[in-house]
């Protein structure tokens, strides 16, 4: 065991990295309770004022309800049409369409947002296609953007689970097509559906590159919201981020929930 | 084939027609567009600025993830579990957190630049530092780490350790252990992760924006001006996303190319 | 008797072939009884999977037809065949516990959900893991594994049952257990067992037939101890048990020439001057003292000696050529002898087949 042990500069550059990880984290909850912050080295006194001016702020309102509903509608249609496309690209067997899925996970990174999103002001502001403006252009581009890393882990849950097979056993004791489909495809799956759907909410609700192009005035999202708050006072401007980190933070920890009990020792070890 | 009719229909519509509008805008005019985005006056310095930008984030990143990774790899599961799901984090963060945490540690005001200002650094160059190309990436690099780590964790978790402790056997050091038992065969997935990583932040603007503005000279926020501008040349912009997307596409494929290197070395 | 009709599966030039390649099985006709227990082996890649997937209905034959219980099912699809399959990965769900396991062919079925407890109950008694009904499958030994994935494929009284390499995922101690398992169960149900295996032990030990497949043809269907006795081929000698196979040319009426030299048997009306090949079990090579005199013996030197407890392999040298022995004798062996009845004759293969 000694031996396998990490040399002494890795363990270092390791707790330099935490505390790297942990720093911003920090100072926007510190800066955000900070009554006062113009350059001190920490802010002084304790107030809540700055979340209740973001709460009170109607744009951020907003922005808010705005960022809910298109994540809502994401995660929705992300089943709708990811979860036949999972399962296509599983049981494909032409080679073919399994190139076509490694291109598509790889699209998100590929394609950069700001492209995508300048592709869609081209597009949708024409005579055929006048779109530009609507929430559901910020649903397509999001979903876009998510379904990849649904689709990655749930084609990766179908395989670890070798779903054929039980699809087959399933079929030899007597299910029909719909009831393989609802008693053993998606129970068995629920758990990466799950994880990957919390995922593609999660990236939803942080989007900003594609976003802040693409959203109309009145469907602005809260990231795109947010980004006005940077000019204003240091707290409001913390607050409005711990808003966001608290969101994706509580992503995470439902999303580690959510797959806790599928990850066992035999995937990792 | 209707399984994937809703998907094909998505991204017939949402990816191929505004890709293909934006390729008939770059090259209707018989490439005439390129040759202005080469003639724009921040053209050159923006392409500076986003190399050293990829070259100093994506060598970092690396560097400290694979740290990171060897370090995780080595621990007991549990811990290693809880820490990989506390490094996980950036990567749902909105690059908007990542800006403003960064100014409040590294800004011209910030914790760590008072700090250090207090222990004889130049503050004024200190609070700088943070909105040039090379602050970017050391900025960028918290979303950028992660995905390094995430990447290399489960190549490093099935490496055979009992490898390293057999090099020892035979004399080495753990250092020689290390570069000459170990690095060699996680070469193609370093390189591999090194070239997702330069994608990823070759082609972002976000974090870019919220700390600088417009400023800052990197290619995507020239393309973030030329685009947000109204009455700008939205060919040349075109012609500038071609260019963009190309280069992003082509270092992922190059990570893919390495990725599938190193899983053929494992089937034979 | 009960109505079930004597012959429960039947193939009758049943041929599938894999799109794209020449992988499959051709032109099988092969009948299991009801209650009766065959045993399909076959080297990885004969086709036996295959054989499985087509009477359960996972192919459908490209020629041929296929009947259970006396009804045609060919072109029928896996869920009205009805056969209980006992998956190689053992393909149990893992989101239901045991109990739902075993009861889901009851579910679909539109049982009742206390009849279905019942039933899946009694199940669950019978392979002895009623301790275990409310865990879920991930928290169960691979043995334990197996025998849900046994009682879930006989719940609903299948016509057929087919395991699929049901043993291969264990370790060796657990393996012999489950093998005595499978026969018991299979006996008090009473019910058509095809189980495909690799592993000549296993289908020694608990086949009442054995098929033998090699290049998706059945080379030989017999009963164990015909099949090692009387194999049809070299390949089969060699499959099914150790074997020693030497070419031969007949030298008269009752004798053969071999590369470890005259050996005298019955050469069975085979003319002069033919080529044969003769088999010899290694268990027949009989060690004896040097006093010892009569027909076939020969004078070996040892180059191997492999202690097994009960047994012992000596790998014996003969001028150039080479014989297996397997004895329980310890002392050393110098001479053997080889009985007049242990020397038998394989078909000649023709070398066509040999080449692949």
């Amino acid at each position: 065991m000694t031996a396998a042990r990490a040399p002494r500069f890795v363990r270092l550059v390791t707790a330099v990295y935490l505390a790297y990880l942990a720093a911003p984290i920090a100072l926007l909850f510190v800066g955000s309770f900070g009554n006062l912050w113009l350059n001190t080295l920490l802010p002084s006194g304790f107030t809540f004022r700055w979340y209740a001016e973001v709460a009170t702020d109607p744009s951020f309102r907003r922005a808010f309800v705005s960022s809910l509903t298109v994540a809502a509608l994401v995660v929705v249609l992300c089943v709708v049409v990811g979860l036949p496309l999972a399962y296509a690209v599983f049981r494909a067997r032409r080679p073919a369409v399994r190139a076509v899925a490694r291109v598509l996970y790889q699209l998100p990174v590929a394609l950069p947002a700001l492209v995508l999103a300048f592709g869609f002001i081209r597009a949708f502001s024409s005579d055929a296609l006048p779109w530009l403006g609507s929430v559901w252009l910020l649903v397509a581009g999001h979903l876009v953007l998510g379904l990849p890393y649904f689709l990655q882990a749930v084609v990766a849950d179908m395989q670890r689970l070798n779903l054929r097979v039980l699809e087959a056993a399933a079929e030899s004791l007597g299910a029909n097509g719909a009831q393989r489909f609802f008693q053993i495809v998606l129970p068995s799956l629920r758990h990466s559906i799950l994880a990957g759907l919390i995922v593609v909410a999660a990236l939803s609700i942080g989007e900003f590159q594609f976003s802040n192009l693409v959203a109309g005035f009145l469907n602005r999202t809260y990231p795109v919201v947010q980004l006005q708050a940077f000019y204003g006072a240091t707290g409001f401007a913390c607050a409005a981020t711990v808003v966001l980190l608290a969101l994706a933070l509580a992503a995470s920890f439902a999303g580690a929930a959510s797959t806790g009990g599928a990850i066992r020792p035999a995937q990792v070890h | 084939m209707l399984l994937v009719a809703p998907a094909g229909a998505l991204f017939a519509l949402f990816f191929a027609v505004p890709l293909a509008v934006l390729a008939v805008d770059a090259l209707g005019e018989g490439g005439t567009a390129f040759a202005r985005v080469f003639a724009l006056p921040t053209f050159w310095p923006s392409l500076g600025g986003s190399l050293v930008l990829t070259l100093v984030a994506a060598t970092l990143s690396t560097a400290v993830g694979l740290a990171v990774a060897v370090h995780l790899a080595s621990m007991s599961e549990r811990r290693r579990t809880l820490l990989s799901f506390v490094i996980a984090l950036p990567l749902t963060f909105s690059g908007l957190i990542v800006a403003y945490g960064f100014i409040l540690g590294w800004g011209r005001a910030g914790f760590f630049t008072q700090i250090v200002a207090a222990l004889g650094a130049d503050a004024a160059v200190i609070g700088k530092a943070l909105f040039t190309p090379t602050g970017l990436a050391f900025a960028s690099s918290y979303y950028l780490i992660p995905r390094v780590v995430m990447a290399l964790l489960p190549v490093l978790v099935n490496f055979d350790r009992a490898q390293l402790v057999a090099a020892e056997s035979l004399g080495a050091t753990r250092a020689q252990a290390f570069r000459q038992v170990l690095l060699p065969q996680i070469a193609a997935p370093v390189a591999g992760a090194a070239c997702l990583v330069a994608a990823v932040v070759f082609g972002a603007y976000g974090t870019a924006l919220a700390l600088v503005g417009t400023q800052l000279r990197i290619l995507p926020l020239q393309l973030y001006s030329l685009v947000s501008e109204t009455g700008s040349d939205f060919p040349a912009a075109a012609a500038l996303a071609l260019l963009i997307t190309a280069a992003c596409s082509a270092m992922m494929t190059a990570g893919e190319w390495f990725g599938s290197r190193h899983e053929r070395h494992l089937a034979n | 008797m009960d109505a079930a009709p004597a012959v429960a599966v039947a193939l009758a030039g049943a041929t599938y072939v894999y799109p794209g390649s020449s992988a499959g099985v051709r032109d099988i006709d092969l009948e299991i009884a009801s209650g009766e227990m065959l045993v399909c082996i076959g080297p990885s890649g004969c086709g036996k999977t295959t054989l499985l997937r087509l009477i359960a209905g996972f192919v459908k034959p490209q020629a041929g037809s296929i009947r259970l219980g006396g009804r045609d099912v060919t072109g029928a699809d896996a869920r009205s065949r009805e056969c209980g399959i006992v998956f190689q990965s053992y393909a149990l769900f893992p989101h239901m516990t045991v109990r739902d396991n075993v009861g889901y062919a009851l579910r679909v079925r539109g049982v009742a959900g206390g009849e279905r407890a019942k039933r899946a109950g009694r199940m669950l008694e019978l392979v002895g893991l009623s301790a275990y009904a409310d865990r879920l499958p991930a928290a169960l030994s691979g043995g334990q594994q197996q025998r849900v994935a046994l009682a879930r494929a006989l719940v609903f009284e299948p016509r057929a049952l087919l395991l699929d390499e049901p043993l291969s995922a264990l370790d060796a101690a657990t393996r012999v257990a489950m093998r005595d398992e499978i026969r018991r169960i299979q006996r008090e149900r009473a019910i058509a067992t095809l189980l495909i295996t690799h592993d000549q032990d296993e289908a020694l030990s608990l086949a009442d037939r054995i098929a033998v497949m090699r290049e998706g043809r059945l080379v030989q269907v017999d009963t164990p101890q015909a099949i090692y006795d009387a194999p049809a081929s070299g390949f089969i000698a060699g499959f099914v048990g150790r074997a020693n196979v030497l070419d031969a040319t007949v030298a008269g009426a009752d004798a053969v020439d071999t590369p470890v030299g005259r050996l005298v048997t019955r050469v069975h009306g085979r003319e002069a001057g033919a080529k044969v090949a003769v088999l010899i079990r290694p268990e027949r090579v009989e060690p004896v003292g040097d006093r010892e005199t009569g027909d076939n013996l020969l004078a070996v030197a040892i180059e191997r000696d492999r202690f097994f407890g009960a047994t012992r392999a000596l790998d014996a040298r003969i001028g150039a050529s080479r014989l297996a022995i397997e004895t329980s004798s310890r002392a050393p062996v110098r001479r053997v002898r080889i009985a007049r009845d242990a020397i038998q004759f394989l078909d000649p293969v023709p070398p066509s087949k040999e080449a692949t």
